[in-house]
């Protein structure tokens, strides 16, 4: 064996970067028979395999339905049926209607306008917590911000964020594999329940009188004379919702862990807010949300040198592509000027992250204001710990003082 | 006559979402690096131009008027 192969040992959990820098050195398309599939780490063979979708298939639950029991595939049929319409989880041509009819709502553009009204729920949450000198980032703020950001946008009122938070989480369980639960699967299934039931009627609502929200946009959305079903209407609501929650919640409190341990960078941001954009793109680079993400070979291809049969998995590990030095001088540095900066933290292809847009947004705009209202902050434990999972870096705890 | 326009790819910034290429495909398409390219700047109107434009997730596509060297996007 060249490397440990249980990919949730406490030390890969704890710092993937050195062991995914150790097999893109000794085997950078290396098949982990423990996994049952081939990791992938350098930078060029994972944005390879990100532009050829016709060879490398996103269409996870396909592959989820192979692995179940009849009887399985029964009772989690919900799951099945909405998970199989997620943008993320789907080929063309069904992702390419879908997304196209779902990108203006995400680009740039559209995003932007949000900027005052996010600028503003930084600005609340950090009153909350500043005069009492110490918070737990992730409860206190990191959780937050995102899930007000979507909620409003989509159309969410207020007095439902907390129950619809809950539900995404739940939802959440199938994928940010947690090895301690093994009702996973019913649990993810049921949150989902509670959430198209919680959108039915909104939506119906929404198709009666329109409102200036994401989810009237999607009702009417409306691409060479092509609407969304209501089944598919149902799970873009789902996704949106759920896919901005954890991984925004985390790219934001990586990135001020990696800030707080390079100080100078810390200063130099509290010094200058114009950098925001650039040391956010850092940061996704250095410590992103998101470790590593699948794909499964339709057809025998080849991939650095090796030779992936047809039905076999991939992971795409984006922690080591963006630490790759062929890519990036000195990758374990942090530099909050680093341009250019092609990160892959967002994937690449036709399956790059639809709310990278909004997700850059929130990180600009909390980096900066925390750096600037709180320049004396520190951590207030050296002793941190990761939640135990393949495709995320979700930080259980960041106790902070000032 | 019809405007003329200067689009350009900022390749450090494309991801090769083929949105471009889905929105105005007169006007661009994958390169062999599978990022975005202009096969011809008059292939659709201004308005579908502006459209791939605006739908780019990484900005990457700007457009100036040839004539005028007005900014179009972004």
């Amino acid at each position: 064996m060249l490397v440990q192969d249980d990919l949730l040992a406490p030390e890969v959990v704890r710092d993937p970067y050195t062991y995914f820098a150790r097999l893109r050195q000794l085997d950078p398309v290396h098949w982990n028979e423990r996994w049952g599939g081939w990791l992938v780490t350098r930078y060029d063979d994972i944005v390879r395999a990100f532009r050829d979708p016709a060879r490398l298939s996103s269409d996870r639950m396909a592959h989820f339905q192979q692995e179940l029991s009849p009887h399985d595939r029964e009772r989690l049929h919900v799951l099945i049926r909405y998970f199989s319409r997620w943008l993320v989880f789907t080929d063309p041509p069904y992702h390419t209607r879908v997304r196209m009819l779902v990108n203006k709502a995400f680009t740039p553009t559209s995003v932007e306008r949000l900027r005052p009204r996010v600028r503003a729920i930084v600005s609340e949450l950090q009153d909350h917590v500043a005069h009492r000198g110490h918070m737990e980032f992730i409860r206190d703020f990191a959780f937050h911000l995102p899930v007000i950001v979507i909620s409003e946008y989509l159309g969410v009122p207020p007095q439902d964020r907390e129950a619809v938070k809950e539900w995404s989480d739940e939802t959440s369980r199938i994928f940010f594999i947690r090895a301690d639960d093994p009702q996973r699967r019913e649990r993810s299934q049921a949150g989902l329940v509670k959430l198209l039931e919680y959108f039915e009627p909104l939506i119906h609502a929404r198709r009666r009188h329109p409102r200036d929200d994401l989810i009237s946009a999607l009702v009417q959305a409306e691409e060479r004379g092509d609407l969304l079903s209501h089944d598919e209407l149902l799970a873009t609501c789902t996704v949106l919702l759920f896919a901005g929650h954890e991984t925004t919640t985390n790219l934001l409190a990586n990135g001020l862990l990696a800030l707080l341990r390079h100080r100078d960078q810390w200063e130099r941001l509290a010094r200058d807010p114009s950098l925001a954009a650039s040391a956010t793109e850092e940061l996704l680079r250095y410590d992103g949300p998101v470790k590593a993400t699948f794909r499964w070979a339709r057809v025998d291809a080849e991939l650095g040198g090796r030779t992936v049969r047809a039905g076999d998995r991939m992971l795409l590990v984006l922690a080591s592509a963006n630490r790759d030095p062929e890519r990036f001088p000195h990758p374990d540095r942090v530099d909050i000027t680093r341009n250019p900066n092609p990160h892959v933290a967002f994937g690449h292809g036709i399956h790059v992250c639809l709310g990278a847009p909004m997700a850059r947004l929130e990180g600009q705009e909390a980096f900066a204001a925390l750096a600037q209202r709180f320049p004396g902050m520190r951590l207030a434990t050296d002793e941190l710990e990761y939640h135990p999972t393949i495709v995320s870096r979700a930080l259980a705890e960041l106790p902070l003082e000032w | 006559m019809a405007r003329r326009l200067r689009i350009r790819v900022d390749y450090h910034r494309c991801v090769g979402s083929s949105i471009c290429v889905l929105t105005a495909p007169g006007v661009f398409a994958l390169n062999d690096r599978g990022q975005s390219a202009v096969i011809d700047p008059a292939g659709d109107g201004v308005e579908k131009i502006l459209e791939a434009a605006e739908g780019c997730p990484t900005l990457a596509i700007t457009v100036e008027d040839e004539d005028s060297g007005e900014r179009l996007f972004p």
